[in-house]
């Protein structure tokens, strides 16, 4: 019988990267792991599966050294039986072999990836199929969202063997690690119908890593009658000490019941000038950007930020969301670009000195999406929130901070070295650089990645704040079912990308 | 104590620019008891000197290296990128032109300009023409520091970094100054500093070689200060070096080498011991912190 706690332990040379007592796993049953990111869900995984480079790492498994763990037969037997669905899935494809080759490696016998693809693609074309088969991994194709599905494909192989199997008590570990990372929620849905299907046949153990809270209503939905078999946790760090908590679903369910009705609730403010007005079409690197209020994007309009409200910028993964953002920012070359703000017009050919003088951080400012991108690593946490246009003392600096990251923000916190933060605390200090200025517009470009549920609730109570100094706010996100929640309707737009024809 | 000398004993053992940090340390120190010892005082006193000279030297060619390199980035950073685009090309044409002079042609016409400088009265002291000189090996090495801070800008500018902090409001500058190049590209100017150094003191050797050639009377061994290519340049060193030499076709002459041949021995031994540790020291520097 797996035990159903460890004591995990892993350092680098002298750095503590994680130490954790009573680390949770039921063995045939489904536990969801939740946590801000960088704070050693993936680690522990991959400690428990038996796959960290002993010498790289000093890990310790309860009293065991690494090494003892790995080589145990029951480990070895959980090798074989499991699959660890790896959270960027570009690094599990070998470019030099075609991706068929590559699935037959996990294939065994009887057992066709035909049914599974057809499943994961929501599609009887064999041809299509075939076709994205038949291709070799290059960076650009398959997409994102066609690699996590091929190698959750890989995943599910490895289940329907366990199925077939005749040996009922087999151990097994399948890891989703951020199994939805490139996926939309629609997709998500799938593979979560499919993972729950497979585990109402044949009892396996499930550790699924992950950010999207989202994931919570669907399993609502979906998973009702599973109710005693999963579990639901959520790592945090409290004093320094890293913590494994039960997460209780209907915190974030309630809550986002209680966001949608206070918008029902909200009077709608009309104003008859926007602060922000973009046209409805732009180009960028090459590729027309349209912008639409309806999800069928028939009719284009306008882009229109009003004050005291937010807006929320919807489009799949690898459209241009981004991009558009950084356009409007003035940051990448655009063409057909009319950004009116308030009374002033910008478009492709106004100067740089003018943005840098009077648009960015006086009166526009975008959150990157990558914190780990858009900070600069070596920088103390102190040091980058210096050198912007607006002037802080140490106090007010911590007063803001309070905020974000709780109630202590003691001196050692930020003298901190960024690159030594958590991803969860680099995104929020990323969001912290952006708030901290008084500019009539926002945009945020993912604000809750790598985001706790608490962080979420606090980063939302702020923008909301914002909003009603009187800021326009502009979201884009993936995390559809929150700023859907939050957002009505009528400030939603869709953007979608065509060759250029201009 | 245990727990700092533990620290201390595990970072020699484990970084590389450390352990030829103290090793380069320890052997000028064992040279210079030798020499205290065994060297007539009169020679004794004139490697001190040489020494202190050198290394003053080869400092000041690194800072002036670092200063108009990082300014020379600067200012085609922003002619490349602001509205002056036209003064770009002038001015990236007169670095690639300084590039395109080998470093000894380099330091010839600074020795022109020196005996220039001296005939009109312009340089009386010794600390004076060694600034001088110093200060056109660094310029004859600060397209090393151009290149390295074009390649720190243009390797930021590729990621978000650069427009996260743009958009913030910073100023580019600032972003550049503070957050590229202090902040995120100091480990890189230290270990390019280091090889430069290891460069200033060779090519400050090569000075020694052209003076004593007697291309002036203004500039001559006997009225630039005294430094260790110009210490190796004189006759009686000559001599000592030739003796290593006679110690390898008759070995029993060897032990003269560290008693009667020590002027010239040292002087050799400092300069290919000093520019080893420092190509080691800058190495381990680019292990150390994954340049």
């Amino acid at each position: 019988m797996m035990q159903s706690s460890y004591n995990i332990s892993i350092a680098k040379h002298s750095r503590q990267l994680v130490s954790i007592k009573n680390f949770p796993l039921e063995e045939n049953r489904i536990t969801l792991l939740f946590g801000e990111s960088g704070i050693g869900k993936s680690l522990i995984a991959k400690a428990l599966y038996g796959i960290l480079p002993p010498e790289e790492l000093t890990v310790r498994i309860g009293n065991e050294p690494y090494e003892t763990y790995c080589a145990r037969n029951d480990v070895r037997e959980l090798q074989t039986n499991s699959f660890f669905v790896f959270q960027e899935p570009s690094s599990h494809f070998n470019p030099l072999l075609t991706l068929r080759s590559q699935i037959q490696q996990v294939q065994a016998a009887g057992i066709s990836i035909e049914p599974i693809l057809k499943r994961l693609w929501e599609t009887d074309d064999r041809r299509m199929l075939d076709s994205i088969l038949n291709i070799y991994p290059k960076p650009y194709r398959p997409s994102g969202g066609e690699k996590q599905r091929l190698l959750l494909a890989m995943a599910f192989m490895k289940i329907e063997r366990l199925i077939n199997q005749t040996k009922l008590d087999a151990r097994t570990l399948f890891v989703f690690d951020e199994p939805s990372g490139s996926l939309d929620d629609h997709f998500r849905n799938v593979v979560l119908s499919f993972l729950l299907d497979k585990f109402r046949t044949r009892k396996f153990t499930v550790l699924l890593i992950t950010h999207d809270y989202s994931i919570l209503s669907a399993l609502e939905r979906e998973a009702a009658d599973l109710r005693h078999e999963i579990f639901y946790k959520e790592l945090s760090m409290e004093n320094n000490v890293l913590r494994c908590t039960d997460f209780v679903p209907d915190r974030y369910l309630n809550w986002l019941r209680a966001e949608r009705s206070a918008r029902f609730s909200e009077q709608p403010v009309s104003w008859n000038r926007p602060i922000l007005r973009v046209s409805s079409s732009v180009e960028v690197f090459g590729r027309r950007l349209e912008l639409s209020n309806e999800s069928s994007c028939n009719q284009n309009c306008a882009l229109e930020l009003f004050p005291f409200s937010m807006a929320y910028l919807k489009a799949a993964s690898g459209v241009g969301k981004t991009s558009f953002a950084k356009a409007m920012m003035g940051l990448v070359p655009s063409k057909h670009l009319h950004l009116q703000l308030k009374n002033v017009l910008l478009t492709e050919v106004t100067v740089k000195k003018y943005k840098e003088e009077q648009l960015w951080g006086k009166r526009m400012v975008m959150a990157f999406q990558h914190a780990d991108e858009a900070l600069n690593q070596n920088s103390n946490v102190e040091g980058t929130l210096t050198g912007l246009p607006v002037k802080m003392s140490a106090a007010e600096i911590r007063t803001i901070m309070k905020k974000l990251f709780g109630s202590n923000i003691e001196d050692t916190f930020l003298k901190t070295k960024v690159k030594y933060l958590s991803g969860g605390q680099k995104q929020k200090l990323n969001l912290l650089r952006c708030l901290v200025l008084d500019t009539d517009v926002l945009i945020l470009d993912e604000p809750f990645n790598g985001l706790d549920f608490n962080s979420i609730v606090n980063v939302l109570s702020i923008l909301k704040e914002k909003q009603r100094e009187g800021k326009g706010i502009l979201i884009i996100s993936h995390n559809e079912e929150i700023f859907d929640a939050v957002i009505s309707p009528d400030r939603v737009y869709y953007l979608h990308a065509s060759p250029s024809t201009m | 104590m245990v727990p700092a000398r533990k620290n201390i004993t595990s970072m020699v053992q484990q970084r590389k620019e450390v352990r030829w940090l103290s090793f380069w340390l320890a052997g000028m120190t064992a040279l210079w008891a030798w020499d205290a010892l065994f060297l007539d005082p009169l020679s004794y006193e004139l490697l001190q000197a040489a020494i202190l000279n050198t290394f003053c030297g080869a400092i000041v060619a690194v800072a002036a290296a670092l200063a108009a390199g990082w300014g020379t980035a600067l200012v085609l950073y922003f002619f490349e990128n602001g509205p002056r685009t036209y003064f770009f090309l002038p001015v990236l044409f007169i670095v690639n032109l300084l590039r395109s002079i080998p470093q000894i042609i380099g330091l010839l016409i600074g020795y022109m300009l020196l005996n220039f400088f001296m005939e009109n009265g312009l340089m009386q002291f010794g600390a004076e023409q060694i600034f001088w000189m110093a200060c056109v090996i660094g310029i004859m090495c600060s397209p090393e520091i151009i290149d390295l801070i074009g390649e720190r800008i243009a390797y930021f500018k590729q990621s978000d970094y650069f427009h996260a902090m743009q958009c913030c409001g910073m100023k580019e500058r600032r972003i550049i100054n503070v957050e590229i190049l202090w902040k995120s590209s100091s480990a890189h100017l230290v270990q390019k500093s280091v090889s430069l150094f290891g460069s200033a003191i060779f090519l400050q050797c090569s000075i020694g070689f052209i003076i004593s050639v007697g291309l002036s009377n203004e500039v001559s061994l006997t009225n630039y200060p005294v430094s260790l290519g110009g210490l190796l340049a004189k006759l009686d060193s000559k001599q000592d070096i030739l003796a290593i030499g006679s110690a390898l076709i008759n070995p029993s002459y060897l032990p003269h080498l560290f008693f009667q041949h020590l002027q010239g021995v040292s002087v050799a031994a400092i300069i290919v011991f000093t520019l080893l540790c420092v190509y080691h020291i800058a190495d381990g520097l680019i292990h150390s912190y994954d340049l």
